[in-house]
């Protein structure tokens, strides 16, 4: 299933006795695009990557991924989508009494994605490339947060997707693991992996290492801001 | 008068809410069997691996446990009812006193409880952290129904590890009841046997089979809502993992006496007394 278009269609979601994070919006989310979704604190960028990942079901509208509303659809019916949607949380997510090697084999393995040979095979290479094979066969909390964070990132990579959610990505990281994470992504996208990514985040040397396009939460509303033509990118 | 109707009120309140509960909890156990025949895209190898994790600490680690617990009831509910059953010459009854209290009433009540106390409470707290932790969106964001991996498998494990303990239960309660006779009265193993057989009827593997099964799908169901019922804060585990514990017991013995009450309502309509 190839994903074209993304679309809000008068899309209100609100939290419990909180403000709006977004409402009644009308948005065209620019595709084959690394999008920086750039917002207040607390102004719900966590929230519209949960929506758009499918986790988050708005109290209004439609949210329509090429021209069919999804939120009419029901988990079966959405999952062609969603193993096209990678999501990587800013905090948590990793199964807990799994292994990090188990934890990203999970969803290769489950939708039996590929052989179990060329499963082991790809999460064996994500791990040496960054470095933290030698973590591979200890459990979440016995590692440190570094590598916790990097393995939560990894985890919707190994299913290369075609939409790429990543929150908060560079937090926690050091400067490699960054450097070779970029490097990982725009080397996969030449490939045709990953061709709308949204990145939430508030590190701009971070995402100076992309050719991005911003759009702007404020106020329940999506806005498209301008990009300076001087903005340093950083080719790997 | 007004006193009456709060009272009327707050019973209406109640019974709603309980009946919602129930409602909601059935309507979980309907989803998941849905997910995990339906959902074509789940891979049974993961699956069963859950199963099998939850039938070795549910089933097969409780073992040790069961088997002390078992011998202790043998021989104590052999130990009460010899004295009485000697002195009024009905030894031979042996046999059937201890199919009802040991296979058809206490075995259940007691497996039940054993497994509420180990396996409901580790439940309950397991996926009440994995909800807290994110865990249970992070299995949707990977396309995994978490009513197809964490439920389901939860639930079938736990009532094929219930079933299997009340039998195991059964047999060393039955055979602590025997050490007991042999040191007490030097009871014959052929007339012990014999006297246990004669009593079993074919409705004990009914009351068995209900008894055991339904007990099993209770603690795992209730114990999986309660802790799906988390919603993003660790600190609501704890209150989570005591209320699976609370609507388990009570809905484990409103269900055996239910059982219990048809059995022997049938019983009594067989033999005449009611019509």
């Amino acid at each position: 299933m190839k994903i074209e278009s993304l679309k809000f269609e008068g899309v209100s979601f609100t939290h419990d006795g909180q403000d709006p994070i977004v409402q009644n919006v009308d948005f065209d989310f620019p595709t084959k695009e690394v999008l920086w979704v750039k917002a207040e604190e607390g102004a719900g960028k966590s929230s519209l990557l949960q929506i758009l990942a499918g986790l988050q079901i708005p109290q209004s509208g439609k949210y329509m991924i090429n021209g069919e509303n999804i939120l009419d659809m029901s988990f079966e019916e959405f999952l062609p989508y969603r193993l096209q949607i990678g999501y990587s949380f800013d905090y948590g997510g990793l199964i807990n009494n799994r292994t990090l090697h188990d934890n990203l084999m999970l969803p290769l393995l489950y939708h039996k994605m590929v052989s179990p040979e060329e499963a082991r095979t790809r999460v064996d290479g994500l791990l040496k490339e960054f470095g933290i094979e030698k973590f591979a066969q200890e459990r979440p909390a016995h590692v440190p947060g570094r590598v916790r964070k990097l393995t939560c990132l990894l985890r919707p990579l190994v299913m290369r997707p075609q939409v790429l959610l990543l929150d908060d990505p560079s937090v926690g990281l050091g400067q490699d693991s960054i450097y070779t994470f970029v490097d990982h992504i725009n080397k996969h996208r030449k490939e045709g992996c990953f061709n709308h990514i949204f990145i939430s985040s508030y590190d701009e040397k971070f995402m100076n290492h992309f050719e991005y396009q911003i759009i702007h939460l404020d106020d329940g509303q999506l806005y498209f801001q301008a990009v300076d033509p001087e903005k340093r990118v950083v080719h790997l | 008068m007004t006193s009456l109707l709060a009272r009327v009120d707050s019973l209406g309140r109640f019974f709603t809410k309980n009946m919602e509960y129930t409602f909601r909890v059935l309507l979980m156990v309907y989803v998941s069997i849905r997910a995990a025949i339906f959902d074509k895209a789940q891979g049974f190898r993961q699956i069963f691996g859950v199963i099998s994790a939850q039938i070795y600490f549910t089933g097969w680690q409780a073992l040790p446990l069961i088997t002390v617990l078992a011998l202790g009831v043998g021989g104590l509910l052999v130990l009460q009812c010899m004295a009485n059953l000697s002195l009024l010459g009905g030894t031979q009854m042996i046999g059937s006193f201890l199919v009802v209290m040991i296979c058809r009433e206490a075995g259940p009540l007691l497996v039940a409880l054993v497994v509420i106390a180990r396996s409901g409470t580790a439940v309950a707290s397991e996926v009440g952290n994995m909800r807290a932790n994110r865990e249970i969106e992070a299995l949707e964001s990977m396309g995994i129904n978490p009513m197809s991996f964490i439920v389901f498998p939860r639930v079938l494990g736990g009532i094929f590890s219930v079933v299997a303990l009340a039998f195991y239960f059964n047999v060393i309660a039955l055979i602590g009841g025997f050490l007991i006779t042999r040191f007490m009265q030097d009871m014959p193993l052929a007339f012990y046997t014999d006297s246990i057989v004669r009593a079993f009827a074919k409705e004990d593997l009914l009351i068995f089979l209900l008894k055991n099964g339904f007990s099993g799908m209770i603690i795992f169901v209730v114990s999986c809502y309660q802790g799906l019922s988390v919603k993003r804060s660790p600190h609501e585990v704890p209150q989570q993992t005591t209320l699976a514990v609370v609507n388990s017991i009570i809905f484990v013995v409103i269900f055996n006496l239910m059982v219990s009450a048809l059995f022997y309502l049938n019983e009594l309509r067989n033999l005449g007394v009611i019509s």
